[in-house]
Order: C-alpha cells, then sequence, then structure tokens
C-alpha cells in the first residue's frame, strides 16, 4: 500500500475547564446512585452507634477500675475516660465519611472485564474513581455523618475539641483522610489484575487498615515500637491524625506537620496508584471482550 | 491506491500462562517455581482499513479476534508490531486516541447501570465534549432509528437485553466517531432485534461514513453488513478479501436437493451424472443431494441430466451459508502443504 493517502485523526485534548466539568459531573453521578441504595445507609446508623455504645461501656469499665492518677483523674494512654470516649465517637464518625470501596470495584471490573469499557473513553480512570469517591463521601456526609453525629455525641457526651477552629481543622484532616483512603484502596485494587481474587488481601486490608488507623483502639495503648513502625505506615494518616487534631493533642507546629504527612501519603499514593495501574494495563490481559 | 485510516503490521500478542502441574505438591511446587508458557493469540496480523468501510472479522472462539480489537482499541499493548490509527498509537495515547472511536461490547454495557438511560448519555456528552446542537441532532437520529426515547428514563439494569443493545450503540455513537468497533454486537438477540441492529447500522453507516469493524459469530451479520471480510484462526489471517471473493475461492459450490416421484437408489444416479464433477450424498429413498462447484460445471447441465433419466417431483438449488465456507478456508489452510483434495468425483 505505498503512496496510499493517509487520513489523519487529531490528538484530541480536553480544555482544563471540560476536565473539571466533567469530573464534578462523575462526583453528581456518584451521589444519585448512592442515593438509589440510600435504604443501606439506614441500618448503618443503628450498627455505628452500637459500635460506638460497646466502646462506650468498655472504656467506661477500665477507667472505673483504675486508680485516679496525680490529677485526680484516671488516665490511660494520656487520655481522660470523656477524651477516650470523644476518640472513639470521632474516629468512627470520620469513618462514616472517608469509607469506600473502590478497591473492590476496581477488583470486581478487573475481573469481569468491564474495566475494558471504561479504557476505550479519553479519560484518567484513576480520577474519574477518585471522583466517584468524592461522590460516595457527599452522599455519606448528608446520608450517614450528619445523622450519627446527631445521634452519637448527645448520646454518649462526646466532647466539643478545645479550641472551637479545631473543628475545621478537623474536617479539612477527614477530607486529606478520603484522599488517602480512596488512593490506598486504588492501589490495593490494582493487585487485581495480577492476581485472580483479592478478596483477601481487600479483607485483611479493611480490618488491619482500622486497627492501624487506630480507630478500634488509641496508638497510646501500643507499646513504644510498635507506635514508630506505625508512624510510618498511611494508615494513621487516615483515622488517628485527624483524631488528635480534633482533641487539641497536635498543638502549634504539630498541627501543620500532622496535615503535612496527610498531604504526603495523599499525593505519594496517588503517585504510587498511577504507576501500578499503567503498569498493570502494559502487562496484563482485561479479561473477556 | 485508496486512502488508509487503520494500518496494522505484523501486530502480535503473546500471552504467559502457567502451566499448572498436578496435585497438591504440583501447586505449592507451581507457586514457588512457576512453568511459564507462552501462547501466541495474535501472529503477525497486518492489513489496512480505508475511511468508511465497513470489515468482518471473523473467527472461532479464541481465534485471536478479540485481541486483535482490543489492541485496536487502545486496551491491550501488543508483544510486537505497529497500529496506527489517523497516525495515532492506540495504547501510546489513549486519550487522544479514544475520543475518535466507539465500541460496542456486545456481552458487557458501557451505559451506567443504576442510573436512568439518559444520565449515560448525559455524562458521554460530558466525556466527549459533545456540542449541545451536535447532541440534540445525534439524539434525533437515535429516537428515529432506534426508538429510544421510549426506556431513556428507565434505569438500565431493568432494560431488555434488545433495549440495552439499542442504547448501547446510540452511546458508542453519540460523539460522532471515526471508527466503530462492534465485537459481537448481536450475540443473544432474537431474530427481529437483530434485523433492526443491522439495519441500523447500514443507515448509521450511509448517514454518517463511520468505519466499522466488526466481529461476530453470526454470519448474518457479515452478508448483510460487510463487502470485506477477514478470517482469522490461530491468529493469523487466512483469508482477506471480499465476501464474493470468499464465495469465488470455493468454486461456488451449489447444493442441489432433488425429490424423485419414485425411489431411486444412490448406484443409479451416479451412472446418470457419470463424467460429471457432481457428488451424490448419501440418501434415501426419494430424497437425494447432490453437490457440485459452479466453476466445474454449469448447474443446467446437471439438472438437464437428471431431469431427463428419472422422474423428477421438486428439485431446489442452495448456496452454502458463510460457515461452511469459512470451516473450508480454515480447512484449507490447515492442509497448504498438500493441495486441496478435490471436491469432485
Amino acid at each position: 500500500m505505498s503512496g496510499a493517502a493517509a487520513t489523519r485523526l487529531d490528538p484530541w485534548r480536553r480544555s482544563a475547564a471540560a476536565t473539571a466539568g466533567l469530573y464534578l459531573h462523575f462526583v453528581r453521578l456518584a451521589f444519585l446512585k448512592f442515593l438509589a441504595y440510600r435504604l443501606r445507609y439506614y441500618t448503618g446508623v443503628i450498627s455505628y452507634t452500637i459500635f460506638v455504645a460497646g466502646y462506650y461501656y468498655l472504656y467506661r469499665a477500665l477507667y472505673a477500675s483504675r486508680a485516679p492518677g496525680p490529677g485526680g483523674v484516671a488516665e490511660m494512654g494520656g487520655l481522660t475516660v470523656g477524651e477516650m470516649i470523644t476518640y472513639v465517637a470521632v474516629g468512627w464518625i470520620g469513618r462514616s465519611f472517608y469509607f469506600n470501596n473502590i478497591g473492590r470495584d476496581l477488583m470486581h471490573q478487573v475481573r469481569e472485564g468491564q474495566i475494558a469499557m471504561q479504557l476505550i473513553k479519553p479519560y484518567d480512570v484513576q480520577s474519574v474513581m477518585m471522583f466517584e469517591a468524592a461522590g460516595e463521601a457527599v452522599f455519606r456526609l448528608v446520608m450517614f455523618t450528619v445523622p450519627i453525629t446527631v445521634v452519637i455525641v448527645p448520646l454518649f457526651g462526646v466532647h466539643l475539641p478545645p479550641q472551637p477552629v479545631l473543628l475545621g481543622w478537623t474536617v479539612l484532616s477527614f477530607t486529606l483522610s478520603l484522599v488517602v483512603y480512596s488512593q490506598l484502596n486504588f492501589l490495593v485494587g490494582c493487585l487485581a489484575f495480577h492476581m485472580k481474587n483479592i478478596d483477601g488481601v481487600l479483607r485483611a486490608k479493611m480490618v488491619s487498615g482500622d486497627f492501624l488507623a487506630g480507630v478500634i483502639v488509641p496508638f497510646s495503648f501500643f507499646p513504644e515500637w510498635f507506635q514508630r513502625v506505625v508512624e510510618w505506615l498511611p494508615f494513621q494518616a487516615i483515622g488517628y491524625l485527624p483524631v488528635m487534631i480534633y482533641l487539641g493533642k497536635r498543638p502549634g507546629d504539630e498541627l501543620w506537620q500532622a496535615l503535612l504527612v496527610q498531604a504526603g501519603w495523599a499525593v505519594g499514593l496517588w503517585l504510587a496508584g498511577r504507576v501500578a495501574f499503567r503498569r498493570s494495563l502494559r502487562q496484563v490481559v482485561v479479561q473477556g471482550g | 491506491m485508496s486512502d488508509v485510516l487503520i494500518r496494522v503490521r505484523d501486530l502480535t500478542r503473546d500471552y504467559r500462562l502457567i502451566k499448572r502441574r498436578e496435585g497438591v505438591v504440583g501447586g505449592l511446587v507451581d507457586l514457588v517455581r512457576p512453568r511459564w508458557s507462552t501462547l501466541r493469540a495474535v501472529a503477525d496480523v497486518s492489513f489496512d482499513i480505508a475511511p468508511g468501510e465497513m470489515v468482518g472479522y471473523i473467527g472461532a472462539n479464541g481465534a485471536g479476534k478479540s485481541t486483535t480489537i482490543k489492541m485496536l482499541t487502545g486496551i491491550l499493548t501488543p508483544t510486537g508490531g505497529e497500529v496506527t490509527v489517523g497516525g495515532l498509537v492506540p495504547w501510546k495515547q489513549r486519550r487522544q486516541y479514544t475520543r475518535h472511536i466507539g465500541a460496542v461490547f456486545g456481552q458487557r454495557t458501557q451505559l451506567w447501570w443504576d442510573l436512568a438511560v439518559v444520565e449515560s448519555f448525559r455524562l458521554l456528552k460530558k466525556i466527549y465534549e459533545v456540542p449541545d446542537d451536535v447532541y440534540a441532532a445525534q439524539m434525533g437520529v437515535f429516537n428515529e432509528l432506534l426508538g429510544i426515547d421510549e426506556f431513556l428514563h428507565q434505569p438500565v439494569r431493568k432494560l431488555s437485553l434488545g433495549q440495552r443493545m439499542r442504547c448501547d450503540l446510540a452511546a458508542a455513537l453519540l460523539h460522532k466517531p471515526r471508527i466503530l468497533f462492534l465485537d459481537e454486537p448481536t450475540i443473544g438477540l432474537d431474530v427481529v432485534a437483530k434485523e433492526n441492529v443491522r439495519r441500523f447500522l447500514r443507515e448509521i453507516r450511509d448517514l454518517q461514513g463511520v468505519t466499522v469493524i466488526l466481529t461476530t459469530h453470526d454470519l448474518g451479520d457479515i452478508e448483510q453488513l460487510c463487502r470485506r471480510v477477514m478470517i482469522i484462526d490461530k491468529g493469523r489471517v487466512h483469508f482477506d478479501g471480499e465476501l464474493e471473493e470468499l464465495r469465488r475461492r470455493t468454486g461456488h459450490r451449489v447444493r442441489m436437493t432433488v425429490d424423485f416421484r419414485e425411489p431411486t437408489s444412490g448406484a443409479r444416479l451416479a451412472t446418470v451424472t457419470a463424467g460429471l464433477p457432481v457428488v451424490w450424498q448419501e440418501g434415501e429413498g426419494r430424497r437425494h443431494v447432490a453437490e457440485f462447484r459452479r466453476l466445474d460445471v454449469a448447474g443446467a447441465d446437471v439438472i438437464k441430466r437428471v431431469v431427463n433419466d428419472c422422474p423428477v417431483r421438486d428439485l431446489a438449488l442452495a448456496e452454502p451459508d458463510i460457515e461452511e465456507i469459512v470451516r473450508e478456508i480454515y480447512r484449507d489452510s490447515a492442509a497448504a502443504a498438500a493441495p486441496a483434495p478435490g471436491r469432485s468425483a
């Protein structure tokens, strides 16, 4: 076919404004999608309240059996009983906001070949999944986080932060948690390209993640060496740091450091997910037609 | 020389598979020291496709059809060879390239499962930056040709397969792509729905001049839509040419079914057509079937002999369907070393 005229296609690019509009649209669609399944979240309000109630009575019993410290108040791991209950309650309220399953979504899409339908579209799959997670988070905020806050805070006497401004920093911090959590999920989800079934990996990640994020037990209960290890993992940037900010345990520059650690993990995991996704696509077969 | 839109040269894709050992111990050994084997799914495939062509890409399961399509759509990176579509390399410039293509993979949908159909279209409008007037015009065309306005506000999960396929076709064409990839577009559809899909594809090609590459098991799709056919087996292209040429290759084989007025023996028929390249298949009683090639003998000559010698009640000539032709092409290329065995007596 030498000498054949070749038809050219323009390398197409979306404008920045259109890209922003597109991603906002994904946020909106994810919100609508979860709204269709809102019934599921009403039961979530009940189960989260039961979790927190469990910890409430557990810690009350533990602290009651404890001799009062120097200030006349019993302390464990540097927290009073009121702080401890606040720690648990705020941790779970935060989790109700940032939690998502995009790792599992990605696994299903890879396993069933549905990922192909994303790859034939002119957009960045990782970004789309991130903004869908954001849409889910907005939905969870309205339908889940706000209701459980209204229930849990008065019920268990959750403290307000020592300074009101910390409430704003906590919200920012939990927003960073959402990014870290989603990107971590995405990265783990990329394993699905290489393994047939990553259900176990995802479950292990979720359980150990909650534990290592300090959602179940505060880090200050752990031995020193364990705390050192945990500091180098991304999980503390998800659950532990925002609650510490809320409790006023990150005064002055430590507040900035905590937020920077979170932002660092967000960027680092985003980049890692990017590399993992691209490499996986190059090496691995997408199942089915 | 004609214009080229899709240029494929020596395209090759290998899959690496673990050769499993047997038993529990074998399974454990596999974990530590896997034995890899390589499967060549697509081997040195080359072709050119001009703008506006409608090409049927056919082959059995596992022949390499889907792998080729995946490389052409940028989903899969080849092991070797090159593909350029309008100067773009699909898997390297995925985002710049996919704006120009649409795809329908019959077994899956690109619509958002939980949302009303119209929400998917609105999203696609944003994804491809379709201007308002183009969007309105395209939706008008789809309503007219596919009648999608009936279920535009239903969630995708509640659509029938036929309705979903109509929506998927519209979704793939909303942004007026230059190339449309169809992987088994009529799979699972009933006769009426199939016919609707085919009619739509013909109309949209005439209307918007889209280049279509179609893989299918259903040779009716090819017969009704494509002038050009490529046959792939074991990763290699065995035939690339016009459908008419494919028929010619097999010498215009014809199957003649004859109903006689009285029971007739095969031996008698063999003597009747002695000297003509006609093969009588094992028949019974009054009905017999003969095969011959129009290239070797005129149908009229065969019929004349039979009708003159035996009382015939009825007689029908039928051309083989493409499935048979494809099977023959496979057989011929399998026995490529030896000359193809003659079919004449």
